[in-house]
């Protein structure tokens, strides 16, 4: 075993040499795990990540109380697979303007000494990029599936309506392809400036001018307005398996897209 | 890890050169070499570039022009190989909200990727060199000055590294604290390549070996402390007499009529005697004596006016650039 030092010594304390027999195994991809898990469970503590879990959850459950009300005094019957699209549609648009906040803090947030002490050590810029971007990804991409099962769920047990479950998973996976990319694009902005609210913003102004990009857009790929009008069709088990392919590749490739350019501008930049 | 050949330098800086955002020229071609077994006091006033010059070797900056190799690598951000051989203290360290010496010193580790069974039994070990066994499990938050300087020491030493490179180490510490501090560079560089930075001289005196000397980003010195220090001649001395009041103040009119004395006055007893810059101290003193025993004074004592250091510093500075640093750096190199 080794010995940082075979003679420290402070406050007239000293620790007898070690022999040293054999060089350290190191393990290669242990940097970007601990990054990983710490980037993970500060997000998960973070005030932010629990106000947006609370807002999404106090939404729907208000909704449900409201519509099972609806329902015993007035026996109106609206199909629930329009609440859903609602309310998903809500959430969705609520969570991406916290999402955004969440992954804009990733790298940004740490900027200064809090980041010194980390990419000083045996990492690099890469490793660190990546498990900050699978820690947002994962934080919130749980919270997402959480929701999304609270939602469809209640609806189906409580309401009792025309929501397939297997259509509720698969609107809940394209919504959550959809959130993934607004965090990719979040982290490679947080890489980019050295403050959290300037990373934010300036990740606001890219989905703004994207959402623009897009509106002028045939409807030929899968666009996040397309998304949220399938989202009913959806819901009630009408979806293609070519249209989910499609959603996933066009997501994924903008996510590994931003996420390989965030990369290589962050393993230019100093700190 | 590729093991590289016992005589390469340990650091090594070709022209390294620094601008902030393409205004503020933070470090200026700077060439250093350093070997191994080398402790090496970086000197300089506040914001003459030390921490910058650091930060390019650790590789969290990147050089504007110029390179800096670490163990005959050149060394960027992406660097981990490199790094793992590296322990940093930066100034004032500071430490994520809520975790402890045990949680911290482990997370630090795996940065490094020491295995579970190498890392474990190095925490305990480092912990209780720095005395912080006991507060192993306290929030960080809650510690003082002298703690989290000794966590950070932990820290540095935790992937038992070969160079170690600390950012002012003894900036914000009580006399105390200080004191072990110095006492714990002198114990690890028996063993170590050491880069302490300090814009105090007295600290750097203490424990170096060797010196450089930053003034405005340019190294204006480098090579052996002891060289450096033969630099600043000391020209300030105080000299206490006894004697007759009357024969006290003639001794001092002779004194002040002496071509290598700047300046001369008197305070009680006690004779404030300045030198010219380029005066010789033992031939001037010598006259100063002979006036002093022909007016049939008593000696009582005399000593070297200590300059503060910072004032020192200035002083080194401004006189290497009137001679020109340029000199004084070809020497040196
Ligand atoms: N990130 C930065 N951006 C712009 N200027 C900087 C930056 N870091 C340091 N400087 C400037 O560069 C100069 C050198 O700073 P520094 O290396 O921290 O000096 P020292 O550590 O010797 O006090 C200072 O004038 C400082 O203001
Ligand atoms: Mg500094």
């Amino acid at each position: 075993m080794a010995s940082p030092a075979s003679t420290v010594k402070l406050h007239n304390r000293s620790v007898a040499p070690e022999p040293e027999p054999t060089p350290v195994a190191y393990q290669a991809w242990l940097p970007y795990w601990a990054v990983l898990e710490a980037d993970f469970l500060q997000v998960f503590s973070s005030w932010v990540y629990r106000s947006w879990i609370l807002v999404a959850a106090t939404m729907a459950i208000g909704l449900f109380i409201y519509r099972w009300g609806l329902y015993n005094e007035a026996k109106i019957i609206q199909p629930a697979s329009h609440v859903i699209t609602h309310l998903l549609r809500g959430i969705l648009m609520g969570s991406v303007a916290l999402v955004g906040v969440i992954a804009a803090g990733a790298i940004a947030g740490e900027r200064g000494s809090l980041a010194d002490s980390i990419l000083s050590r045996g990492i690099s810029r890469y490793q660190y990029y990546l498990g900050k971007w699978h820690g947002r990804l994962l934080a919130i991409l749980l919270g997402h599936v959480l929701l999304g099962a609270l939602t469809v769920g209640g609806t189906r047990i409580i309401l009792h309506e025309d929501v397939t479950l297997e259509g509720g998973m698969v609107a809940i996976f394209i919504s959550g392809a959809a959130l993934a990319v607004v965090v990719s694009l979040g982290v490679m902005m947080s890489a980019m400036f050295a403050r959290p609210l300037a990373a934010a913003a300036g990740l606001w102004v890219l989905l703004y001018a994207a959402g623009l990009i897009f509106g002028a857009m045939p409807h030929s790929i899968p666009t996040p307005e397309w998304i949220l009008q399938k989202l009913p069709f959806i819901l009630k088990g009408e979806y293609t398996r070519e249209m989910v392919v499609q959603v996933v590749l066009y997501a994924g490739g903008a996510s590994i897209g931003s996420a390989i350019f965030g990369m290589a501008l962050f393993a230019r930049k100093d700190l | 890890m590729a093991e590289n050949a016992a005589d390469d330098p340990v650091v090594e800086t070709v022209q390294l050169t620094k601008i902030y955002q393409n205004r503020h020229i933070a470090l200026n071609d700077v060439t250093l070499k350093l070997e191994r077994g080398c402790v090496l006091g970086l000197l300089g006033a506040n914001g003459a570039g030390k921490t910058t010059l650091l930060r390019l070797i650790i590789g969290l900056h990147r050089p504007t022009a110029g390179v800096a190799k670490v163990f005959g690598e050149e060394m960027s951000p992406n660097s981990a190989e490199l790094r793992r051989r590296i322990g940093y203290i930066p100034t004032n360290p500071r430490f994520p909200k809520g975790m402890t010496p045990i949680s911290y010193l482990d997370y630090m580790a795996k940065l490094f990727g020491l295995p579970r069974d190498v890392r474990k039994p190095r925490m305990g070990m480092l912990l209780r060199a720095v005395d912080l066994l006991g507060a192993g499990g306290t929030q960080i938050d809650t510690f003082s000055n002298g703690m989290t300087a000794r966590l950070a020491v932990a820290t540095s030493l935790i992937n038992d590294p070969d160079l170690l490179i600390w950012d002012e180490p003894t900036h914000g510490l009580d006399p105390e604290a200080r004191r072990s501090m110095l006492d714990l560079i002198k114990g690890l560089s028996r063993e170590k390549t050491l880069i302490v930075s300090s814009h105090n001289l007295n600290d750097i005196d203490e424990v170096c070996n060797h010196a450089a000397v930053l003034s405005h980003g340019q190294l204006i010195y480098s090579g052996p402390l002891h060289d450096l220090k033969s630099r600043m001649r000391r020209n300030h001395f105080e000299v206490d007499v006894d004697g007759d009041q009357k024969a006290v103040t003639r001794a001092l009119a002779t004194i002040k009529a002496l071509g290598d004395v700047q300046h001369v006055s008197l305070e009680h007893r006690r004779l404030n005697l300045r030198l010219q810059e380029d005066a010789v101290a033992t031939a001037t003193l010598g006259q100063v004596f002979q006036v002093l025993s022909e007016a049939k004074l008593t000696l009582i004592g005399i000593r070297s006016v200590g300059q503060q250091t910072e004032e020192a510093f200035l002083d080194l500075v401004e006189k290497e650039e009137q001679r020109g640093f340029t000199r004084i750096y070809r020497q040196a190199a």
